[in-house]
């Protein structure tokens, strides 16, 4: 193994040794806890726990919900980012302040700011609920939570990208005959397309480890509307710690899974997107 | 014709970028737009890319409008200065963009990507990406992507700005191959001249968003109409010389002009004369050319193939010599001498020699220097330092003098400086501008310009002439100071009578001002009418907007002041062109 020579900061040893003793202390090592303490379980009781119905109901919410909530950003931060980006209109600069304001709110704010309206008397709730539409206390009040909370993470991965993307490259496209689809299909998404997937995991990873905010507005019924991390609370409140630790691993499995399947779909996209040096 | 433009003109944010551009360019010719950055000369060929909208005027591609059409409608290829290729595609993917988009079928596709590559020397690079082809290496699969759809023109944005000198030389040389190879109608826009020279069939001069002059390359060079287009075309000196029966007497010489300008009379005009056109000789017997004069070398550097020299003439010859680059404190000729000659005659600096001439071009303008005159030293000094009049001059590189006349406007009166009047005369504009105006044009002078002290420079310039004789002089001079001035030039026809019966002579007129000032003076202007009487519907029009100036042309002086003292009361400056009897 060869490592590349030291730039700015000095001494490689030093920073590596920090790099590892950080990870070792903050991740690493609550996360082996969380491993050592689930696997101290009987195996039955692993799978009651883990397999249990509810526990199932969780997982398809906590991960469905997250999932939607970060293609939904995906789609609606681009169209943000491109709004801030590519125009100049009076009030830009504050649009762009409120866009971290879900970063700075503390999340039960939020959750309980979102029941207010939309809970059946709420300000928009009351002309939904004719219409047959329930959002507070269902899953798609969950959805709307997690989309809040995840929505700057989205907006700022794809913003430098936009910023990036050379007008001459557009124009260049507009001269050789593209209409204005055919330049987006194949010009802006290809260059922006590694940045919308960085923006959909951290919005994914944000979303599915919320909590505050979805408490509030899901109402918690099993198998209904109640999240996973919910139901480690609840497993922590019985004092049911090995339970608690379960879910949490079963969490931890799928999220790594679905990360790591994302950041190496993303690698091997920028392989194809720079393949420098002869 | 390939490209033909009319009246283009392109505002961004109040300012004209692209003013009244007019130009035909034909078929297979190499035509390029030379000026300064942030002459529009971008803009401009944007605006026939179809990139940018335009605000007024047509444009034409094979006698086909496009004005209104889309950029991927015109059938244009485009090449930018920074190559603009699509990073993620390779080489091949890049060229065939066009024919992917216009659904050609794979195999053909691949048969001219082949032929382009071939074209510009790039044969198996195909499967490359941008990010590992060298900048000039890039900027020929830009070349070859905008000619793949075969387009019916070319136009290339400064796509030699980003690569090195000798990277430079060899692409330009492909380039011009490509386009003689393909019969390619092709526009270059640049503001490298040695490019221009090197490229062009013809070359199209641009300044503050106006063509100046159009022209093959020689032709520009040795015969500019324009004090800018000589002085940005090389080096050139310009010196304040006077036209006589006898010829052009430049310093202590009178020389032939080349061409017989059609001189009305005895006038100052300005001179160019290149610096390989100087002759230097230990006396002035020994020169084989006209004598201008005895000078003082200052400055000598040597650049290899040419020595450069910076003289400084003996005090009355150095008086008439403009300075011509911007910012200089004090003007010095410029000579540029071979090795043969330098060997003939070796100059050290501080030694003295005598100059000469061999080649005098007259620049055709109308407006030579300006010369300020108050009543007393302080007033002229004040009114030498305005504003806008430093600004003119320094645009036109040419000096503003000064003239006391301490018994300006009194009736009878004779003046103090003698009475010629060379250039300009400028007075200061207020409530005895009409009468001061009066007494200087009953006197000689012939054109005046009235300054209000807080004039700023004019976004919209009106002009008119009362009584038929001063129209000539009068365009002449609108086209030279709009040469100077980012303005719009508008034509003011006022017709007596009234909008229900208006004569069809004032039309005709209106009609024929027009053209004679596009064809005499290349200078395009927009143009109104008003009914009325003269004198008010000019106050008139000026009153309705700030940033107006006038250019009036007047052959009778009678009742001068009454009918004229509402115009020169300070709202704005008026150039008064005055031709006819004094």
């Amino acid at each position: 193994m060869s490592f590349r020579a030291p730039s700015v900061l000095p001494g490689f040893g030093l920073t590596f040794g920090f790099t590892t003793f950080f990870l070792s202390t903050i991740v690493l090592l609550p996360l082996a806890a969380l491993v050592l303490s689930a696997t101290s379980m009987h195996w039955a009781d692993f799978v009651h726990t883990v397999f249990s119905a509810r526990a199932l109901g969780s997982y398809r919410l906590s991960f469905g919900a997250s999932l939607l909530a970060a293609s939904v950003n995906v789609v609606f931060g681009f169209v943000i980012a491109w709004t801030l980006t590519r125009y100049e209109f009076p009030g830009r600069k504050l649009i762009d302040a409120l866009i971290d304001m879900p970063f700075a709110l503390p999340t039960a704010v939020s959750g309980i700011a979102l029941t207010t309206v939309f809970a059946q008397n709420g300000w928009i709730g009351r002309y939904l609920e004719p219409l047959g539409i329930k959002v507070a206390y269902t899953w798609l009040g969950v959805t709307l939570a997690l989309t809040l909370i995840s929505m700057p993470f989205a907006v700022r991965a794809v913003q430098p990208a936009l910023l990036e993307v050379q007008r001459d490259l557009e124009d260049a496209a507009e001269t050789l005959g593209a209409g204005r689809f055919y330049v987006f299909r194949r010009i802006i998404l290809p260059t922006v397309l590694p940045a919308l997937l960085t923006g959909f995991t951290l919005a994914f990873a944000r979303a599915v480890g919320e909590y505050g905010s979805v408490i509030f507005i899901s109402g918690n019924l099993p198998m209904k509307t109640e999240i996973t991390p919910l139901l480690i609370v609840i497993h922590l409140e019985q004092f049911d710690y090995q339970g608690a630790a379960a879910l949490g691993l079963v969490m931890l499995v799928i999220s790594f899974v679905m990360l790591l399947t994302i950041n190496l779909l993303q690698a091997w996209g920028r392989r194809r997107y720079v393949r420098t040096g002869h | 014709m390939s490209i033909t433009l009319d009246q283009v003109t392109k505002h961004y944010g109040g300012a004209p970028v692209v003013n009244d551009v007019s130009l035909s360019i034909g078929d297979g010719e190499f035509f390029v737009l030379l000026g300064p950055s942030g002459s529009g000369k971008s803009t401009l060929l944007r605006a026939i890319a179809g990139l940018a909208g335009i605000d007024h005027g047509r444009i034409e591609l094979h006698g086909r409008d496009v004005t209104h059409v889309a950029a991927r409608k015109r059938g244009v290829g485009l090449v930018f200065q920074n190559y603009a290729l699509f990073r993620h595609m390779t080489v091949a993917e890049n060229i065939e963009f066009a024919l992917r988009v216009r659904r050609m079928r794979a195999r053909a596709r691949r048969e001219r990507r082949q032929e382009l590559l071939r074209l510009v020397a790039l044969e198996g690079m195909d499967e490359r990406l941008p990010a590992q082809l060298s900048g000039g290496q890039q900027q020929r699969v830009a070349v070859a992507r905008a000619l793949a759809h075969k387009p019916e023109v070319l136009l290339l944005d400064e796509p030699f700005g980003a690569l090195d000198a000798k990277i430079r030389e060899e692409l330009r040389r492909t380039i011009r191959q490509v386009q003689r190879e393909l019969g390619i109608t092709t526009v270059l826009v640049t503001h490298d001249q040695e490019e221009a020279f090197a490229m062009a069939d013809r070359i199209g001069i641009m300044n503050l968003g106006r063509l100046l002059e159009v022209n093959a390359p020689h032709e520009l060079y040795a015969r500019p109409a324009t004090r800018f287009v000589a002085t940005f075309l090389g080096a050139a000196n310009l010196i304040l010389a006077r036209r006589t029966p006898d010829g052009i007497q430049v310093g202590a010489t009178t020389v032939a002009p080349e061409e017989r300008a059609s001189g009305e009379r005895e006038n100052e005009v300005v001179a160019v004369v290149r610096p390989e056109d100087v002759e230097l000789a230990a006396d002035r017997e020994s020169l084989g050319c006209g004598f201008l004069a005895n000078a003082v070398a200052d400055e000598i550097v040597f650049t290899g193939a040419l020595e450069r020299l910076r003289l400084r003439l003996e005090a009355g010859a150095q008086a008439s010599l403009l300075s011509s680059s911007d910012g200089e404190t004090h003007s010095a000729l410029q000579v540029t001498r071979t090795q043969h000659e330098r060997r003939a005659l070796e100059v050290r600096p501080g030694q003295a020699v005598a100059v000469g001439v061999r080649r005098v071009h007259l620049l055709p303008t109308p407006l030579s220097s300006f010369t300020a005159c108050a009543m007393d030293e302080a007033d002229t000094e004040r009114l030498s330092q305005q504003g806008l009049l430093l600004m003119l001059a320094q645009r036109m590189k040419t000096r503003v003098g000064m003239r006391v006349e301490p018994q300006l406007g009194q009736p009878e009166a004779p003046c103090q400086g003698g009475d010629t009047f060379v250039g300009t005369t400028v007075i200061a504009a207020g409530a005895q501008a009409a009468a001061r105006a009066e007494w200087l044009l009953r006197r000689g002078a012939h054109d005046l310009l009235v300054m209000p002290a807080d004039a700023a420079p004019p976004q919209r310039v009106l002009i008119h002439w009362i009584g038929e004789a001063a129209r000539g002089a009068t365009l002449a001079i609108a086209a030279s100071l709009l040469r100077h001035v980012p303005a719009e030039a508008v034509y003011v026809g006022i017709v007596a009578g009234d909008a229900q019966a208006p004569s069809p002579q004032g039309m005709r007129e209106l009609l024929d001002a027009r053209s004679e000032a596009k064809a005499a003076h290349g200078l395009e202007m927009r143009t109104e009418l008003h009914f009325g009487a003269a004198e008010a519907g000019l106050a008139r029009r000026l009153a309705d907007n700030p940033g107006q100036m006038l250019i009036l042309g007047l052959c009778d002086l009678a009742g001068f002041p009454s009918r004229l003292g509402a115009l020169l009361d300070g709202r704005w400056p008026v150039l008064i062109v005055h031709r006819g009897t004094p």
